[in-house]
């Protein structure tokens, strides 16, 4: 296949409100995973590792982090000559200037810049999902196929059926119909939020959907509809492998335990399917005497004076003497001070936990930053934060810093996060 | 900050040989650090300056050195008009009638020729140290003088190859010793030097036209009878590689806590080639105790004040203390190694037991299977 032939569009524009004070200050595809990585480096790496050298990023949430992290794609070989990483945020023009008003109509939106290219497939992707795969296999299903549309589809249990948009198939695995978080689930194939559509029928029900007023633009609640109703052929494709969408606290806390719990499944040292990233360009770090170090996930920059058990920490994190971390989620550049306890925490960007505070699911007391977004006790942590000394915390907050009242019982300063 | 000079680095040193461990590679692309080689240090102490123009001399074995730097992309280096050059010996055609006999220093020429920067800086590849050059190059421009050395007060500490400075009471070099038994001063070059661009083409131009080929720093800075040579003293630290015993000693010098703050803390970046490792795992039942841990390991194991470099897997039981384990080693079960310098792509197997003395560590050859 000629390497144009196939455009990628990564939707990353959306908020994630569900991730509270950690989508505060970035979209949250840029929110940081698994040590070393952010979010969307999953979708770009898939796309570098399956030969896909055509990625356009839609951005429109709090965009400048995600803009300055991917830059001009180098840490993902996107720097091309032809084609490349290119970021979309939506724009104006003498007829129209819109926000993305939905998926669909964030693509409808570029068609133009589709259009210079030419191809022949357009591969829609979500910037905020977990997993390994080669999109070209499921390129090859789909030519194969003659399809319209395909859809990524993997099994999940029966019992969470519900959560998920479900896609009902025949014998063959083509696509018979949708639902959208059904109260009683007909299948179990739940759609990743991936899906190649031959531009040409992609275009044209874009277009459609454009002009119908009681759309919500939207791929999965419109366009699959539409496109089934009109008889297009849409196949699904099945996935087995690891797949997380790290849509709530809860479940980014998961996918990030999920690297320390089943290793293999994601096998970040598999060099046959590397995951990229930026580097932040920081020394090896550094395990002292007395610090222990058990079932954890570290990278460049820590140096570890205190206990971490069960944690996966971002580059330049310190855990200082005495400290214990448990349990925990530290995003580059935190430093937890001695004596601190910290369990099933979050801590966002470059806080500062003091002396002897105690946070988390296991620590009881009161605190006025309940919140629902947090549940199974996990307390998160806004970035940029100084945590007074002997603070106590319990689960289930997020501790922030709100804009009339910067400071409380438990932040005793703020500062910025560049 | 903007400092007009360009750089240039040789990666080679005729007096500085690390036995099996620079076998199948230059000094300047020693594995130094965790993740670094050591040419790192000086390219981001250049870049840092700003420099943008930077050639590294290779004489031989430079395979991995280019492996290593690529485009210079890892340093911001490359650039459409200046930016890395590697300088490898270059055979030219006439040379070749008369026999092929290699010609190190026409290239050098052309390279400085071809920008107009004002000074050139030069160095070695054997000193470690984390510092911009701005300092430097402006005491060189007070002074007047034609050309200035850096050195500290290590004296012959580091062992052969020490280059001891006599400077008289104004600074100005009168006398140099190589490896001097009993040193009459402690000022040890560090085999930095700046000087004008004009100067360094007269000199390589001279240096042809007596047909010698031999080029070093220690040969430019012993002319300080015709020249005025100045020493600028730097005050911070400095680690020296000289040898196997000086690498094994300046690696372990990492794990102390002050050193990695000068070196690392200063919040000057140490650039090098990025790998994309996975984050480094720390399997149930470990022991890590006093040690830096590069990324895409996997440990399992006991690590005890030693330096793993990236992608190095320690299985259950094996035990390792005072220990350079280099990139992509696999190290089996119940493995004991104590004072052993492990060069890349080794692999121990289960139950192999290697003891070295601190002064003189077991070296494995890179790609060893023991």
């Amino acid at each position: 296949m000629a390497k144009n032939e196939v455009i990628a569009m990564i939707l990353a524009g959306g908020q994630g409100s569900r991730l509270g004070v950690l989508t505060k200050h970035l979209a949250k595809p840029a929110v940081p995973y698994g040590s070393r990585y952010r979010i969307i480096d999953f979708p770009l790496s898939n796309c570098t590792n399956s030969g896909i050298e055509m990625v356009g990023v839609l951005t429109q949430y709090q965009p400048l982090a995600l803009n300055t992290y991917i830059g001009n794609g180098h840490p993902w070989d996107l720097d091309r000559n032809k084609g490349g990483a290119f970021i979309l945020p939506p724009y104006q023009s003498t007829s129209r200037s819109d926000w993305y008003t939905g998926t669909a109509n964030a693509i409808f939106q570029n068609i133009e810049f589709i259009e210079n290219y030419d191809p022949r497939y357009i591969l829609v992707l979500s910037g905020d999902h977990i997993y390994k795969m080669d999109y070209a296999k499921m390129l090859q299903a789909h030519i194969r196929e003659e399809a319209d549309a395909t859809i990524a589809v993997f099994e999940v249990p029966w019992e969470e059926a519900s959560r998920f948009g479900l896609i009902l198939t025949d014998e063959k695995d083509y696509v018979t119909d949708f639902q959208e978080k059904p109260k009683k689930p007909q299948s179990n194939l739940a759609s990743m939020g991936v899906y190649v559509f031959t531009w040409e029928s992609l275009r044209k029900q874009l277009i459609e959907d454009d002009s119908n007023k009681n759309s919500s633009h939207d791929f999965g609640k419109n366009i699959i509809p539409r496109m089934l109703k009109d008889g297009d052929r849409l196949c699904a494709y099945r996935f087995s492998g690891y797949w997380k969408d790290v849509g709530t606290i809860a479940s980014l806390w998961e996918a990030n335990m999920d690297i320390l719990d089943r290793p293999e499944e994601l096998n970040f040292r598999d060099r046959s399917w590397r995951i990229y990233s930026k580097n932040p360009v920081k020394p090896a770090h550094y395990i002292a005497s007395s610090a222990k170090v058990v079932n954890s996930a570290l990278t460049d920059g820590c140096s570890i004076y205190g206990t971490v058990e069960h944690s996966v920490l971002s580059n330049s994190v310190t855990v200082e003497k005495g400290a214990v971390v448990r349990d925990s989620i530290l995003m580059p550049g935190v430093t937890v001070k001695s004596g601190a306890f910290l369990d099933k925490c979050i801590v966002g960007f470059e806080t500062v936990i003091g002396r002897n505070v105690r946070a988390g699911a296991s620590v009881e007391g009161t605190c006025d930053y309940n919140s629902p977004y947090c549940q199974d006790g996990i307390t998160v942590f806004e970035r940029g934060l100084v945590i007074r000394d002997n603070s106590v915390i319990p689960g289930n907050c997020m501790v922030e810093c709100s804009g009339d009242q910067e400071c409380s019982d438990v932040i005793e300063s703020t500062f910025r996060v560049r | 900050m903007f400092i007009n000079a360009m750089g240039l680095i040789l990666a080679d040193h005729k007096k500085i040989q690390l036995g099996e461990l620079s076998r199948p590679r230059a000094l300047a692309a020693m594995p130094y650090g965790g993740r670094y080689r050591i040419i790192d240090f000086m390219l981001s102490n250049m870049v840092n300056s700003g420099i943008t123009q930077v050639g590294v001399i290779a004489l031989s074995k430079y395979k991995s050195l280019m492996d290593h730097l690529g485009t210079g992309s890892s340093w911001d280096l490359d650039r459409k008009q200046p930016g890395l050059n590697i300088l490898p010996p270059y055979i030219n055609s006439a040379n070749v009638d008369k026999g092929g006999e290699i010609d190190d220093l026409t290239g050098l020429l052309d390279f400085f020729q071809a920008y107009q920067y004002k000074y050139v800086i030069m160095a070695n590849s054997n000193v470690v140290f984390n510092a911009t050059f701005d300092d430097f190059v402006s005491r060189h421009e007070e002074s007047g003088a034609d050309i200035s050395v850096l050195y500290n007060r290590d004296s012959i500490r580091y062992g052969t190859p020490s280059v001891i400075l006599n400077l008289d009471r104004r600074g100005n070099l009168r006398d140099i010793m190589l490896d001097p038994p009993k040193p009459s001063a402690t000022r040890c070059s560090l085999g930095v030097i700046v000087l004008d661009r004009e100067l360094l083409i007269d000199l390589v131009s001279e240096s042809i036209a007596r047909g010698e080929r031999d080029f070093s720093i220690e040969k430019l800075i012993r002319r300080y009878d015709e020249y005025r040579i100045r020493g600028i003293e730097y005050k911070g630290q400095v680690l020296r590689i000289n040898n196997i015993p000086t690498y094994f000693a300046s690696t372990m010098r990492l794990l102390e806590d002050q050193i990695r703050d000068e070196l690392f803390g200063s919040g000057l970046p140490v650039y090098t080639k990025v790998k994309d490792e996975a984050p480094t795992l720390y399997v149930e039942g470990n022991s890590v105790k006093n040690s830096v841990i590069s990324d895409g390991c996997l440990i399992n194991g006991t690590v005890e004040n030693s330096m793993l470099f990236r992608g190095v897997t320690i299985s259950r039981h094996a035990v390792i203390k005072n220990s350079i384990i280099m990139q992509d080693a696999f190290i089996s079960e119940g493995v004991e190694l104590e004072n052993v310098i492990l060069d890349k792509n080794c692999v121990i197997r289960p139950g192999i037991k290697l003891v070295g003395q601190q002064d003189y560590p077991v070296v494995i050859g890179k790609g060893a299977i023991v």
